[in-house]
C-alpha cells in the first residue's frame, strides 16, 4: 500500500471503532488484511469441490474478462479524480450490438472497428465535458447512460440483433492453451492501461488530476484533453468487452453489460484504488475483479442462490469502502 | 496504556500557586523510533499571552494534539487549574476550559454569527434561541472587544478575520479559559491581523490565557507576555518578551547563530529589462498595471489582501482567466491565459496555497517534483524514468531536499520541505525564466526560510526573473531589489535600492491617498 510509511497517523485511537481505524491508518495492517483476505479465499475455494475441474476455472477466466475490461476503464476514470462512470454498461451493450450489425453489413474487422471507435467516442465526448466545465461525472454518466440506452432501444426496437453469418466472428474466438481468448484480451487490456498510467506522459497527468484538480491546472495540464482521453480509454475498454460478448454469443441486446458498472466499481474498491483519485492500477484492479469472480464461483458450486451472491458482493464492497483511507489520513 | 508516571520516579506536587492556570510537568511522546517530545516542563499563569515558537518539527503540534486529548502522552502530568487532569478526548479539553483555534475554520457560512457560536453544543436545546443563550454569546463578543457585531448577520459576509474572530468566540461561549491559536493570522490581511491583536489583548485582559503557536515573529513580539522555545521536542527557554532580543530568539529556535536570514542582493550590473508588462487589468481586481523587471532579481509586490497583487502574478501565470494586457518576455509577446503555454516559455509559477494549488498529496515526492517537466524527459509520450528520477535527485539537492526522501508520500515532509519541493519543481537546466510567487514562505520556520530564500538568490544568479507577491513586510524589506506598492488594484509606487523603507511602503499599501495629499 502507499500510505505504508504514514506512521504519524498512528495516533492511539481514544475508544469506538479503534480496530478498524488502525487498521485503515497503518498501511502495513492494510497489507496484511489483504494478504490473509486472498489466503482465506483461496483455501476456502481450493477446499470447495470441483473448483479445480476445467469446467469452473474456464468459467471463472470468461466471466471475470467481460466485467474485467470494464473495470480497467473504471480504474482510469477512478483514478483521474470522476470517482465512477454509469455508463460503461450501456456502452456495452450498444457496442455489442455495433459490433453485430457492423459485422453483418462488412466482416468481423470492420465490426470490430465501428464498435470501438463508436465506444470510444460517445465516452470521449463525456470527458471531454466534464473537463471542460468541471461538470459533476456521475450526473453526466446517467445523462449518458439514458441517451446510449433510448438510441440503442429505439433502433434495434426493444430487440436484439443477431449475427448473419456467425463463421465469421467465431474466427476471431480462440483458445491458447486451454486459456480463452476473452482472458487473453483482457490481460492485454489490463497490461496496456498499466503501462498508460505508470510509464506515459498521460498516465502521470490522470494521477496529477485525481490528486489535485487545481495543481494540475497550475502546472499546466489541459483538464479536458486530459479527461477525453482517459473516458475515451474507458470507452474502448468497454467497447472491447461488448465486442468479446457479441463474439461468444454471437446475437445482443442492451441487457449486455447491464449491472457491469457495479461490478466494476466494486473491482476497482476491493483492488485497492483510491476511490477520490489520484493512487491505483490496473493491476490492482485485475486481482479485485479475480477476488469477486471467484467468491461468486464459490457460492455458485456450493449452492447459494442468486440472492446469496448479491448479499456477499454487497458485504465485500462494504467492507472495501471501510478500508479506505480517510480523506486526510494521506498527508 | 498511557501512563501517569512522573519520568523522575515519584509522584508532583499538586502546583499551590494560584497564577498559573495550566502546567505541564516532564512530559513526553515517541512515535516509534522518533522522540517527538522529551521532558518538557512549563506553565502558563492566567492572564497570560505566551508565544509557542519553534521550527517545524520542533514538537509544538504535537504538544497542542496532547493538550487537545488528541494524543496521549508517554509520560508526564499536565495541570490545569491546579488540578491533575489526563486528558481523554477533545470533549473532555473543552470540559477543562481549553479551546483550540485551528488553522482551518469549522463555520457555516450560511448561518449567523449566533448559530455558528452554538452549533453543535450540546448545552443547547432542541429549540435554541433562547435568551441566555443569546446573553452569553454577546458576552463573548464583548470579551473580544467587538460588541458592535450583530449576533444575526450571516457569517457569509463576514472576512476572514472576522470569521476567525466568530471562531474565537464560539470557543468563549463554551467557557474556555485558556485558548490555543494555531498561526491564526496567516491567513490574515495587516489590518485584519491589527483587529485580531485587539481581540486577543481584550481577551487576556478579561481573564483569560492563551498560547500563540506563530512563525511570526513580529507578531510574538507585538502581542506576547512571554515566549516559549521547543526545539527538536525539547523544551529550551520560556523567557518573559521584555529584554528578549529577536535575534536571540531566532538564536534559541535554530540552535544555531543565523548569520543573514537574507541573502546579499543582487550586484548592480545594468541589466537590460526582460519582462515588460504593459495595461495588465484583471476584471475588478488590477487596474492597467505597467511595470518592468531586470534578469537577477527579485521584484516584490507588496499590498493588502485585495489589493489585487496577489492576482498580479496570477495573471502572468496564464492563472487568471480574466485577464488583459501585454506581456513580453525577452521581447517575446506572452500568452495571459494559458498555463502550458506559459510553462513552455519557462514562466513558472509557485502557489500561496500550497496544499490545494501546489502539491499533489497523493503521490510521491518524485512525482511532484517532475510534475511541470514531463514533456522534456519522455519520448513518444513514454516517460524516462531514469532521466526523470536524476533530474528530480539533482533537483531536490538544489533546494537542499534529502535525495533519499524521493519516494516518500508527501505527507511525511514538514511544510518547509514540502515548500522546497516547489521550488525544486521550478528548477530548470536550461536558459533563464521567469519565476512567479505568491506567499512563498508563508506558515514556514525560519530555518527552512533562509534556505528558500538561498534558493532564490541562486535563481537570480542564474539569470532568471522573480516576481513575488508577500504580504510580510519584513520578508519584501529584507529580500527585494524593487519594490511595487499596490492599493485597491492600482500600482501606488515604485521603490529601488535605498528608497526602499517599512514606512513608506506601508503607508502606500494602507492608505495612499493620505500620503499623497
Amino acid at each position: 500500500m502507499i500510505e505504508a510509511s504514514e506512521t504519524r497517523a498512528r495516533a492511539p485511537a481514544a475508544r469506538g471503532l479503534s480496530a478498524l481505524r488502525l487498521i485503515r491508518r497503518s498501511g502495513s495492517a492494510l497489507v496484511i488484511a489483504r494478504w490473509v483476505g486472498a489466503a482465506a479465499l483461496a483455501a476456502l475455494a481450493l477446499s470447495t469441490p470441483g473448483f479445480l475441474s476445467a469446467p469452473s476455472l474456464l468459467s471463472l477466466a470468461t466471466t471475470v474478462s467481460f466485467v474485467g475490461c470494464v473495470a480497467m476503464g473504471m480504474t482510469l476514470i477512478t483514478i483521474s479524480g470522476n470517482i465512477l462512470s454509469l455508463s460503461l454498461g450501456a456502452t456495452v451493450g450498444a457496442s455489442a450490438m455495433i459490433f453485430i450489425v457492423a459485422t453483418n453489413a462488412g466482416g468481423p474487422v470492420f465490426g470490430l472497428v465501428a464498435a470501438l471507435a463508436t465506444g470510444a467516442a460517445v465516452t470521449a465526448i463525456q470527458g471531454a465535458i466534464i473537463g471542460s466545465v468541471r461538470a459533476n461525472p456521475i450526473i453526466v454518466s446517467i445523462a449518458a447512460f439514458a441517451l446510449i440506452t433510448g438510441v440503442a432501444e429505439a433502433f434495434a426496437q426493444r430487440g436484439a440483433v443477431f449475427l448473419a453469418v456467425r463463421s465469421a466472428a467465431s474466427a476471431m474466438h480462440f483458445q491458447i492453451a486451454f486459456i480463452p481468448s476473452e482472458f487473453v484480451v483482457l490481460l492485454l487490456v489490463t497490461a496496456l492501461c498499466e503501462l498508460i498510467l505508470k510509464g506515459t506522459v498521460f498516465g502521470r497527468r490522470i494521477y496529477m488530476m485525481g490528486s489535485s484538480f487545481r495543481a494540475a491546472e497550475a502546472v499546466g495540464v489541459s483538464s479536458w484533453r486530459v479527461l477525453a482521453g482517459v473516458y475515451g480509454c474507458a470507452g474502448l475498454c468497454a467497447a472491447a468487452s461488448g465486442a468479446l460478448l457479441a463474439i461468444r454469443y454471437g446475437t445482443a441486446d442492451m441487457t449486455y453489460g447491464a449491472g457491469y458498472d457495479y461490478d466494476a466499481v466494486a473491482a476497482v474498491l476491493v483492488g485497492g484504488t483510491l476511490m477520490r483519485g489520484g493512487q491505483g492500477s490496473a493491476l490492482r484492479t485485475l486481482f479485485g475483479a479475480i477476488f469477486i469472480a471467484v467468491v461468486e464461483i464459490i457460492l455458485l458450486l456450493r449452492g447459494f442462490r442468486d440472492e446469496w451472491q448479491y448479499l456477499f458482493s454487497g458485504l465485500i464492497v462494504s467492507f472495501a469502502v471501510l478500508l479506505q483511507p480517510r480523506q486526510g489520513d494521506a498527508r | 496504556m498511557p501512563a501517569r508516571i512522573d519520568r523522575q520516579g515519584g509522584y508532583l506536587e499538586q502546583t499551590a500557586s494560584t497564577s498559573e492556570i495550566l502546567a505541564v510537568e516532564g512530559l513526553s511522546k515517541s512515535f516509534g523510533a522518533v522522540q517527538a517530545l522529551q521532558d518538557i516542563s512549563f506553565s502558563l499563569g492566567r492572564q497570560e499571552i505566551r508565544a509557542l515558537c519553534g521550527e517545524n518539527g520542533a514538537g509544538k503540534s504535537t504538544f497542542v494534539k496532547i493538550l487537545m486529548g488528541l494524543s496521549q502522552p508517554d509520560a508526564g502530568v499536565i495541570t490545569v487549574g491546579g488540578a491533575r487532569v489526563r486528558i481523554v478526548g477533545s470533549r473532555h479539553a473543552q470540559n477543562l476550559g481549553l479551546g483550540l483555534v485551528a488553522q482551518e475554520l469549522s463555520l457555516a457560512p450560511h448561518l449567523s454569527i449566533f448559530d455558528n457560536i452554538w452549533l453543535g453544543s450540546p448545552q443547547v436545546p432542541f429549540l435554541h434561541r433562547r435568551s441566555a443563550l443569546r446573553a452569553k454569546a454577546r458576552e463573548a463578543l464583548r470579551a473580544l472587544g467587538v460588541e458592535d457585531w450583530g449576533l444575526d448577520a450571516l457569517v457569509r459576509s463576514l472576512s476572514v478575520g472576522q470569521r476567525q474572530i466568530v471562531e474565537i468566540a464560539r470557543l468563549i461561549a463554551r467557557e474556555a479559559r485558556i485558548l490555543i491559536l494555531d498561526e491564526p493570522t496567516a491567513t490574515l490581511s495587516d489590518s485584519e491581523i491589527e483587529r485580531m491583536m485587539r481581540a486577543l489583548r481584550s481577551l487576556r485582559d478579561n481573564g483569560h490565557s492563551i498560547l500563540y503557536v506563530s512563525h511570526r515573529l513580529g507578531e510574538v513580539f507585538e502581542l506576547c507576555d512571554s515566549v516559549t522555545v521547543l526545539r527538536n521536542g525539547r523544551h529550551v527557554v520560556t523567557r518573559p518578551r521584555q529584554g528578549l532580543e529577536k535575534t536571540e530568539l531566532i538564536e534559541n529556535i535554530l540552535g544555531r547563530t543565523l548569520s543573514e536570514m537574507y541573502p546579499p542582493r543582487a550586484k548592480k550590473a545594468a541589466a537590460p529589462d526582460v519582462l515588460r508588462v504593459q495595461n495588465l487589468s484583471v476584471a475588478n481586481a488590477v487596474k492597467n498595471l505597467s511595470f518592468s523587471a531586470r534578469a537577477g532579481e527579485i521584484l516584490c509586490i507588496a499590498g493588502q489582501l485585495g489589493s489585487g497583487a496577489d492576482l498580479v502574478t496570477r495573471a502572468l501565470a496564464g492563472l487568471a482567466p480574466a485577464a488583459t494586457g501585454k506581456v513580453s518576455f525577452y521581447g517575446k509577446r506572452t500568452p495571459l491565459r494559458s498555463v502550458s503555454k506559459s510553462i513552455a516559455k519557462k514562466i513558472d509559477f509557485i502557489s500561496d496555497d500550497r496544499a490545494g494549488e501546489g502539491l499533489f498529496q497523493t503521490m510521491r515526492v518524485l512525482d511532484n517534483l517532475i510534475a511541470s517537466n514531463l514533456q522534456a524527459h519522455s519520448r513518444g509520450g513514454l516517460l524516462r524514468w531514469g532521466k526523470l528520477r536524476e533530474y528530480a535527485r539533482r533537483n531536490a539537492e538544489r533546494v537542499g531536499l534529502n535525495a533519499a526522501r524521493l519516494d516518500s508520500p508527501i505527507g511525511a515532509l514538514s511544510g518547509g520541505n514540502q515548500q522546497k519541493i516547489l521550488f525544486g519543481r521550478v528548477l530548470r537546466n536550461d536558459a533563464p525564466g521567469l519565476l512567479l510567487l505568491n506567499e512563498p514562505t508563508r506558515g514556514i520556520d525560519v530555518g527552512a526560510r533562509s534556505e528558500l530564500y538561498r534558493v532564490m538568490r541562486m535563481l537570480c544568479e542564474n539569470g532568471c526573473v522573480l516576481v513575488m507577491y508577500s504580504s510580510d513586510l519584513e520578508e519584501v524589506l529584507g529580500l527585494a531589489d524593487v519594490v511595487l506598492t499596490m492599493f485597491k488594484g492600482r500600482l501606488v509606487h515604485r521603490y529601488e535600492g535605498d528608497e526602499i523603507e517599512g514606512s513608506r511602503i506601508l503607508a502606500d499599501i494602507t492608505h495612499p491617498d493620505a500620503r499623497a495629499r
